[in-house]
């Protein structure tokens, strides 16, 4: 499927990202116990990411999690493991898509999704590495909702 | 907040059951008891910091409590959770999983109505709306929610009971070539490729192609 981040077009397959999660979602979510924090959806929800906007905080996104998220997420159960390797491949191959496009300037940072991202960062950063990974793992489908909505 | 010691076994199995974004809490009685025990419910939206009390489902004595009004804005993700009473105790707060409107509904197939000339059938589709407590609010159809929405499409001659599958993204189709005088039976499904969500098939519609002219 062909997605469109401001003038960014990049084709992947969401489908099987999001199958992925599916399969280990409720194992991933049960490790989170803090409900009242989430790290992509609040105080600043990524619905209201202007579209001119899409591309730049897409790519930093997909960023935060290869960085950030995937390689703190190792647990004992070997099918959820490997369910989190895939998941991560998928999203090295998009942002390698997306960083082309930044490349060709498609892909311009306003100072709106400058701040969002920020806070993204701090509500990562206030939780140990191992919580705050796990809780942004157990979110992807916010942002996989939020991506289906660039189709 | 000044609660009972609790030792009544706690509420079982508490879940979201959707239809259409209906978002309706579910749960079982508490193992061993039977008639006579007395619920309250509270919710919180995913990232927000407080429970919320549905006053409406204090004091129940059924086991569900339809909290999609509360649920109805489909970007944000909750849980609910429920508490038992029966005889001056109490149970623990028992909480769902966490809940996604948009990809833990399930989804309602299509209405079709059908036409026919002597050599075609034209099927029109319409995708249910999603669930509003207040008939007065604005209709929305899941075709908006969802911009993957398709239909797959099944056409059987009753005769010959050769079937066609069509999968369309657009909510007209006409089927040429077909037999005059002829039975053909039409059902439909909703496909929704991300998130993964299949409606089950519609009943079928029958109609008979005209005669010959």
């Amino acid at each position: 499927k062909t997605f469109h981040f401001g003038s960014c077009r990049v084709s992947m397959s969401l489908a099987e990202i999001r199958a992925g999660f599916t399969a280990i979602k409720a194992n991933i979510q049960s490790r989170d116990p803090v409900r009242t924090l989430s790290i992509l959806s609040h105080p600043h929800s990524l619905h209201k990411v202007k579209s001119s906007d899409r591309c730049c905080m897409t790519h930093q996104l997909f960023t935060f999690y290869v960085d950030k998220v995937f390689k703190h997420c190792r647990t004992e159960d070997s099918f959820v493991n490997r369910k989190i390797s895939s998941i991560a491949n998928s999203f090295l191959s998009a942002r390698r898509k997306l960083g082309q496009c930044r490349e060709q300037n498609n892909c311009v940072c306003g100072e709106e999704s400058t701040e969002k991202f920020k806070q993204i960062l701090a509500n990562y950063e206030g939780l140990n590495v191992t919580s705050a990974a796990m809780k942004s793992l157990g979110e992807l489908d916010i942002l996989l909702d939020w991506m289906e909505k660039s189709r | 907040s000044g609660e009972l010691y609790c030792s009544l076994p706690n509420p079982r199995n508490v879940r979201f059951e959707s239809i259409n974004m209906k978002n309706v809490l579910h749960w079982s009685a508490p193992e061993g008891t039977d008639d006579g025990v007395l619920y309250k419910v509270k919710y919180a939206v995913y990232g927000v910091g407080k429970w919320i009390r549905k006053p409406e489902c204090r004091n129940i004595n059924r086991t569900w409590c339809d909290l999609s009004t509360e649920t109805s804005d489909y970007e944000e993700q909750y849980y609910a959770s429920v508490k038992a009473f029966l005889n001056g105790t109490c149970s623990d707060w028992m909480e769902t999983t966490r809940f996604n409107p948009l990809t833990d509904t399930k989804i309602d197939p299509p209405m079709v109505s059908v036409s026919s000339t002597d050599r075609s059938i034209s099927i029109i589709l319409t995708a249910p709306e999603k669930w509003k407590s207040n008939p007065e609010e604005e209709s929305i159809s899941l075709l908006q929610v969802y911009p993957g929405l398709q239909y797959n499409v099944s056409v059987l001659n009753k005769k010959t009971k050769k079937r066609w599958l069509f999968s369309i993204s657009n909510n007209t189709l006409v089927v040429p070539w077909l037999e005059p005088g002829t039975a053909y039976c039409v059902s439909a499904q909703i496909h929704v490729t991300t998130p993964v969500l299949d409606s089950g098939f519609s009943k079928e519609h029958c109609i008979t192609t005209l005669k010959d002219k």
